[in-house]
């Protein structure tokens, strides 16, 4: 099996401009991760200045992963698995977020709009795609839970750091050269439809339908 | 030995539980046939890594999707049986001893929708669909939990006198719209005719069917599998991030109706989530799926 790209995160600004839409690529060290919208909401006032920053976060990979995670009697947090959610819900609260904090890295499943691709094309940022539905596999990469906070939301809202070990395979959704694949196959999928429409129409017409 | 309170509880919980740890074997069947038959390297990749997060999560006991959704329960309760105690509040208490006992926990899914608040209960949740199986002597009980992939791209449009043309061309709307995001390959259900409400209820039913077995009724047969060709020629792929297979199967169901004509589209991600099994009246218990 041919080896997959391993990646240091966060992010080397010279790492994130050399990946490529397409790519697969495992990470190693630090992410930060949260699935929640109220948790967006609370860094866009940390953007605004208007809340402090539980952590820095500049440059760092934000990732659309929801977490459970659970106090341990000696005071931290257990992290008992994860998994991807929607990164579209998002779309409108990420292109500030990307600037303000000169993310290197973002993700989860199903991509981001136009205005986050221009807005990552700007600062250098990734998007990588998790698959949903990997919990066991992505979970398995979770070697400590640096900190957890925001606890007062439930848990998939709160803003967790961790320290992964060969998380993925990820794919390479949109690079920092403005290219999306999510951008592609819609413009594609969009431009094949009459011809899709065309063969519908033909296989019909054999099956006998009397429109 | 009739049908208890008890017996509903304990299985409606076991069949929650069960859903969220098992992908079906048919969908597990048709998902390594796609990575067979799949063009794009980076698609079949993907695909062998959902089937690994499925194998893991069976052999490990552990949850596939950190999402475990809304429970969903389709009941028919056949006509030979004797029921006994509260049926409907047995749905309700299986699915707190889960939320209880469960390992892992759960996260919070359970939404109310006037404020947002997410908790583990909520008004009329589990989410029950009732139905009578006449001269049956069990009760038939399937469960779907439902989260955003198998739930926020489903809709509805309703036409006057729909050409097929105009019923194909909404589906193909509606995967359009779905795009990328429903963690495909999916499966799809269509509803066509009946109401509003009715209409909704047989895109439902048309995602509980199996992969492989086509409408007993040959125009919609064909209708299914043209669609089918149709959605993986879009080219959204495994994951949404491209390739041959964004769908695995499409479901129709039709009912008559008046002429306007509902056309129900709806969407389960690649997981299929679906448990079932028969509770008889003789004290078995039979395992469907």
């Amino acid at each position: 099996m041919e080896e997959i790209r391993r990646l240091r995160m966060p992010l080397s600004q010279e790492d994130a401009l050399s990946l490529q839409a397409g790519e697969m690529v495992l990470l190693d060290g630090e992410i930060v991760i949260t699935a929640g919208l109220p948790t967006h909401h609370r860094l866009v006032e940390c953007a605004a200045g208007t809340r402090e920053a539980p952590r820095d976060l500049r440059g760092v990979g934000l990732f659309h992963l929801g977490s459970y995670s659970e106090e341990t009697e000696a005071g931290g947090f257990d992290v008992l698995y994860m998994n991807p959610t929607t990164s579209t819900r998002f779309n409108a609260l990420m292109p500030g977020l990307i600037r303000h904090f000169g993310l290197r890295a973002v993700g989860g499943k199903g991509g981001l709009d136009a205005a986050c691709v221009a807005a990552m094309r700007e600062t250098g940022c990734v998007y990588l795609s998790f698959v949903g539905g990997g919990a066991p596999l992505l979970s398995d990469a979770i070697r400590e839970v640096v900190s957890v906070h925001w606890n007062d939301l439930v848990s998939h809202y709160r803003l967790v750091t961790l320290r992964v070990e060969g998380l993925g395979p990820l794919t390479v959704g949109i690079d920092a050269h403005g290219h999306s694949l999510y951008g592609d196959l819609n413009v594609a999928a969009e431009a094949r439809l009459p011809s899709i429409m065309a063969e519908l129409a033909r296989k019909r017409a054999i099956a006998g339908d009397p429109a | 030995m009739p049908i208890t309170y008890e017996r509903i509880k304990d299985l409606t919980a076991q069949l929650y539980a069960w859903s969220l740890r098992k992908v079906p074997d048919d969908t597990l069947e048709a998902l390594r046939r796609a990575r067979e038959t799949e063009s794009n390297p980076v698609a079949q990749k993907t695909l062998g890594i959902l089937l690994r997060s499925a194998e893991m999560a069976e052999t490990q006991d552990r949850l596939v999707c950190s999402d475990s959704g809304v429970p969903t329960f389709t009941i028919g309760i056949g006509t030979a049986t004797r029921l006994e105690g509260n049926i409907k509040q047995a749905v309700s208490d299986g699915f707190d001893a889960l939320i209880a006992t469960s390992s892992p926990p759960l996260l919070k899914h359970v939404t109310n929708p006037l404020t947002n608040e997410r908790g583990y209960r909520g008004k009329e949740m589990p989410l029950v669909t009732w139905d009578l199986l006449d001269g049956a002597d069990y009760v038939d009980i399937t469960c779907q939990p439902k989260a955003l992939g198998s739930g926020r791209w489903a809709a509805m449009e309703i036409f006057t006198f729909p050409t097929l043309e105009q019923i194909e061309g909404y589906v193909m709307n509606c995967v359009l719209k779905a795009g990328s995001q429903h963690c495909p390959p999916v499966n799809i259900g269509v509803g066509i005719g009946g109401s509003f409400d009715y209409c909704a209820k047989l895109a439902a039913r048309a995602t509980l069917r199996q992969y492989g077995t086509p409408n007993p009724d040959p125009t919609l047969a064909a209708m299914e599998a043209r669609l089918l060709k149709a959605v993986n020629a879009t080219g959204f792929g495994p994951m949404g991030t491209g390739g041959d297979t964004t769908a695995l199967g499409v479901h129709i169901e039709y009912a008559a109706g008046h002429g306007f004509t509902p056309v129900a589209v709806a969407f389960n991600c690649w997981i299929n989530r679906r448990t079932r099994a028969r509770l008889y009246d003789d004290g078995r218990v039979e395992r469907l799926e």
